[in-house]
């Protein structure tokens, strides 16, 4: 690079710098007050960095402050394809507290059946209930009077609900319902 | 004859030159980086000494389909904590809403979509309870690191590796960006700098999967906006119903 090319490019990102200077000055007095968690975006904006994860993340911060006020609507699976029910892992969201994780992932595959944490861990966010892979719905079928995975408004009332794994379940004889939305949806049995 | 000379001395060389530039490099640092350690110990030694404190998470996370692809997912929890024995804790997820209240006496989980509660009697301290709950029944609290780091149940010598890697603002904190490895688990950790040292944002890369699930939580703090003494009991509210809490079964 010569020296008078060096000389624009400098030029040029001291304009760069001012211009997300004042991005973030405008970012700022749009935010005005409000709460302390809106910031995350701004900052990642003028840095440049920050890949679809962040976003994702970023994004999310605004509710953070508001967990636990969701308005009264649900979210169903009522539509999802049978597919994004074969989960053979998860995430963590912890490295003390569940260091058993690492075991039970090695036997993802093998004990995916009968049990809800059968696959991957069992964390605080982890609401969806793994209802095995295709090869073990049609082996439960046989055994289950009511189809793992297929959708009921409501339950007989002489189901038990039992919290398990922290999530409630509703046994009623062999079938067993995990509430989903307004509805419930026919598992495994968790234990 | 010269020529014969030449070629053993250029061979000299040839085997000398890759090692000559590390000879002069300083060594190669230690996989654990001991102040990454301590950074850790201090800000565990931080957490470890705040009374009462109002915690948010939000969480990215992901689950691994069969064929590899990945879905992500979000769920926040809102945590109430007041040393040495009270926790107090919202959780939303996808399809759930949940609570936990712990007074030092009993903890209970309520859904209040079904108005279904279960409590069993617990005592002990806050990070006793996040190793009682993961333990016996198969729940794992929100942020759970959060309540043990800085004390004996997370160990720091398991690191397979600990460096500094840089600073990173997280919304408007200037924090040190830590990254660990430890068995399967690849962590990253931003601590707020200074003498309140806070983490502020924690990922976790599951290396047990080859598609790697990653989760990602982004931490907010208030020491001001703290529950009230009373809000860890919980009250059944009128109708709710009393349920039984399974202890996990040995798979």
């Amino acid at each position: 690079m010569t020296k008078s090319s060096s000389k624009i490019f400098l030029a040029a990102l001291a304009l760069a710098a001012l211009g997300s200077l004042t991005l973030a000055t405008s970012v700022e007095a749009a935010r005005g007050g409000g709460g302390g968690g809106g910031g995350a975006g701004a900052n990642r904006a003028s840095a440049g960095g920050g890949g679809g994860q962040h976003a994702a993340a970023g994004g999310g911060a605004n509710r953070a402050a508001g967990a636990g006020e969701r308005k009264n609507v649900q979210a169903t699976n009522a539509h999802a394809d049978k597919r994004t029910n074969e989960v053979r892992n998860t995430s963590v969201n912890n490295v003390n507290v569940n260091n058993n994780n690492v075991n039970v992932n090695k036997n993802v595959n093998v004990n995916v059946q009968g049990n809800n944490n059968g696959c991957c861990n069992n964390g605080w966010d982890n609401d969806y209930h793994p209802i095995a892979t295709a090869a073990a719905v049609t082996a439960t079928v046989a055994v289950t009077s009511a189809v793992i995975g297929s959708m009921v408004n409501s339950v007989p009332p002489s189901c038990v609900p039992v919290n398990y794994g922290g999530m409630v379940y509703q046994q009623c004889g062999s079938t067993w319902y995990q509430s989903q939305g307004p509805q419930y949806i026919v598992v495994n049995p968790p234990y | 004859m010269q020529y014969k000379f030449l070629s053993p001395c250029l061979l000299a060389l040839a085997l000398v030159a890759p090692g000559a530039p590390a000879q002069t490099a300083a060594p190669a640092p230690p996989a654990v980086d001991p102040a990454t350690v301590q950074a850790l110990k201090d800000m565990g030694a931080h957490l470890q000494s705040l009374q009462r404190f109002h915690v948010t998470n939000e969480l990215t996370g992901e689950r691994v389909l069969a064929d590899g692809q990945k879905l992500q997912h979000m769920a926040s929890a809102a945590i109430d904590v007041q040393r040495p024995n009270r926790l107090r804790v919202k959780m939303s997820s996808a399809r759930s809403q949940r609570e936990l209240f712990y007074d030092g006496k009993q903890v209970t989980l309520f859904t209040p979509a079904q108005q279904y509660y279960a409590s069993v009697p617990f005592e002990g301290s806050v990070g006793d309870l996040a190793g009682a709950l993961q333990a016996k029944y198969g729940f794992e609290l929100p942020l759970a690191d959060l309540f043990v780091l800085g004390t004996p149940a997370a160990p720091l010598d398991k690191l397979d590796s600990a460096m500094n890697a840089g600073q990173d603002f997280v919304g408007d904190d200037l924090c040190d960006h830590y990254a660990l490895r430890q068995g399967n688990f690849d962590w990253q950790i931003w601590i707020t700098v200074g003498s309140k040292p806070l983490p502020r944002k924690l990922v976790i890369t599951n290396r047990a999967d080859e598609a790697r699930p990653q989760s990602v939580s982004l931490i907010e703090w208030d020491m001001k906006a703290v529950a009230a003494s009373s809000a860890y009991t919980f009250k059944p509210p009128k109708g709710a119903k009393a349920i039984d809490m399974v202890a996990r079964k040995a798979q």
